[in-house]
């Protein structure tokens, strides 16, 4: 064909590649999107500041938004020769509860990933394990926490354990899925180049797979997240969620709120990178 | 024509054994479990002479690619044997198959879909650049090796799947209706390129289609199919000049139309019987 190339050149309308895509919506829709959260934001504040100032609850179970920015001052800074919360800022006490989750959800996602392949793969050792991991997935996490506490004491372990537990169902449910509808002509496709059976998972099973699965990442970090206040229930402190259970012993709401604020926060920032590792990991997520 | 692997258990000498020949006895195919058994093709006999281009015509569902799928080693039939080049056919060894979607790995570039169909022909990670560049050269699609196949054409994305089946250098080439889904002056081009890339390095071809046009173009000889389950109909040389030719005058001439109408009455005759 090298000798014709000039002829084959993709000149012809039929042959050439489609035009880019059309380009954004103009700056007026860019400007909604942006002002609609922070003005629900407002509307928010607003609305708790007049429910807080007209008195029909106690300051005690509805603190006003200053009060909890006074609170967030306080555990953020070090005043009265106190550090933080309970001797930690909470910056630190956040930075000690996210390695927490990172090492249990971690921990968690790996065991779901390698579960996941495995029971897609072979449809007897999803039979074998689907109805323990269904199983795992109904339990609240505080219902095995006090077993893991029996089991392994107050320290790290059974938190990492219970975050990794908590993160563990949903990646191998979603893998498992997304392994087993990996379409058949890709699959082909591969064989047909010579591709042994660990060929075709490493070339055409683990990639196709991939997109859904961090699907599954995203959900297992959440469930991670919102598990993390069982998680340090008992010996939580230093930590975010010990700092919110030690602050309602105390009916400290305003620290509370602020421990609650920032979980959420954190969560969504974490959610976000998520997703943009998502989308640079899996670039031709819905294109192909 | 270079080689690049050894046909395991392939007798030396036999001519059924060269390289690119396929041979099919009795072959006979079922789909389907005890009780509901559904007979797709066969019995056929058919003998492919290495470097010769076989097109496979019948109207849908007559069994065509099961065949093709029988002779690249996809399955095994039911009764009868398979050879390529003397051996059992093994997917992606004895042949390189072109499906009639593209089938290209999305999470790979268009040189990357290329680079792994090098990697499972074991060339030399040291050659794949030149190799990679030589084989974009020959389906028309130099410099594309860096884009994204969602960024590509489907007419460029079914050369570079061409392209990838070249890449192992089998003596033997099969191909499903590739140019079924492309719109009709692409598909001219792709048929003619293919044309003159079997003939300039001899390999053997098996080509599917339901066309009789695309068939007499492609093929040095034309086999058109019965209804399920596929049998041999019509077994057709097609004795056009092959080689450098001019394809418009080609589609022009008095004889193309004749094999044309020969070929086209016969799957007519074949699918209403």
């Amino acid at each position: 064909m090298s000798t014709t190339s000039a002829s084959l050149e993709p000149t012809a309308p039929a042959d050439v590649p489609p035009g880019p895509r059309t380009p954004g919506r103009g700056a007026w829709a860019r400007a909604r999107r942006a002002a609609l959260p922070f003005g629900s934001l407002v509307v928010f504040l607003v609305l708790w500041e007049l429910l807080a100032a007209s008195g029909t609850w106690s300051a005690t179970l509805v603190p006003p938004p200053a009060a909890v920015w006074d609170a967030f001052l306080d555990v953020s800074t070090t005043h009265d020769g106190m550090r933080g919360y309970n001797g930690t800022t909470l910056v630190e006490h956040l930075g000690i509860s996210l390695r927490r989750i990172a090492l249990g959800a971690g921990i968690g996602i790996a065991a779901g990933v390698v579960f996941g392949l495995l029971m897609g793969t072979a449809g007897w050792l999803r039979s074998l394990f689907e109805p323990w991991i269904t199983f795992l997935r109904t339990l609240p996490p505080l219902a095995y926490f006090s077993l893991l506490v029996i089991w392994l004491g107050i320290e790290e372990e059974p938190k990492v354990t219970l975050l990794a537990v908590a993160a563990f169902p949903p990646v191998a449910v979603s893998t498992t899925t997304a392994v087993t509808a990996v379409p058949k002509s890709l699959i082909e496709a591969a064989r047909a180049l010579g591709a042994s059976r660990w060929g075709v998972i490493r070339d055409a099973v683990v990639p196709a797979a991939l997109p859904e699965t961090l699907t599954g990442v995203r959900l297992a970090v959440g469930v991670a997240y919102s598990s993390l206040v069982a998680a340090e229930l008992v010996n939580g402190l230093p930590g975010i969620g010990g700092m919110v259970k030690d602050a309602a012993n105390y009916n400290n709401t305003p620290v509370v709120l602020v421990g609650i604020i920032a979980i959420g926060v954190s969560g969504l920032v974490i959610d976000g990178l998520l997703l943009r590792l998502e989308r640079v990991a899996v670039p031709w997520r819905g294109r192909a | 024509m270079p080689s690049s692997r050894e046909i395991p258990g392939a007798p030396a000498g036999a001519d059924t054994a060269r390289a690119g020949s396929v041979r099919l006895d009795h072959v006979t195919h079922r789909y389907g479990r005890s009780g509901e058994t559904f007979t797709a093709v066969g019995p056929v006999d058919l003998t492919v002479p290495a470097g010769e281009f076989l097109v496979l015509v019948g109207a849908s569902g007559c069994g065509k690619s099961t065949l093709l799928r029988l002779i690249a080693g996809f399955e095994r039939p039911t009764h009868g044997s398979v050879r390529v080049c003397g051996a059992e056919p093994r997917p992606g060894v004895t042949a390189g198959v072109v499906f009639q979607t593209p089938r290209l790995f999305p999470w790979r570039t268009v040189g990357g879909n290329i680079d792994l169909a090098l990697r499972y022909a074991r060339v030399e990670r040291a050659r794949w650049p030149e190799r990679r560049a030589e084989l974009l050269a020959r389906v028309g699609l130099e410099g594309t090796g860096k884009r994204r196949v969602w960024e590509i054409s489907g007419g460029q994305r079914q050369r570079v799947a061409i392209a990838r089946a070249l890449a192992a250098e089998n003596p033997l080439l099969l191909l499903d209706e590739p140019f079924a889904a492309l719109d009709a002056l692409t598909r001219e081009r792709l048929q003619e390129d293919l044309r003159r890339e079997t003939d300039r390095t001899g390999r053997t071809a098996v080509f599917v289609t339901h066309s009789a046009d695309e068939a007499v173009f492609l093929g040095s000889r034309v086999v058109v199919l019965t209804r399920s389950p596929g049998t041999v109909a019509l077994d057709l040389p097609v004795p056009l000049p092959r080689g450098d030719v001019d394809a418009e005058r080609l589609r022009a001439c008095e004889e193309f139309a004749e094999l044309r109408a020969r070929v086209s009455h016969a799957v007519k005759a074949a699918a209403a019987a």
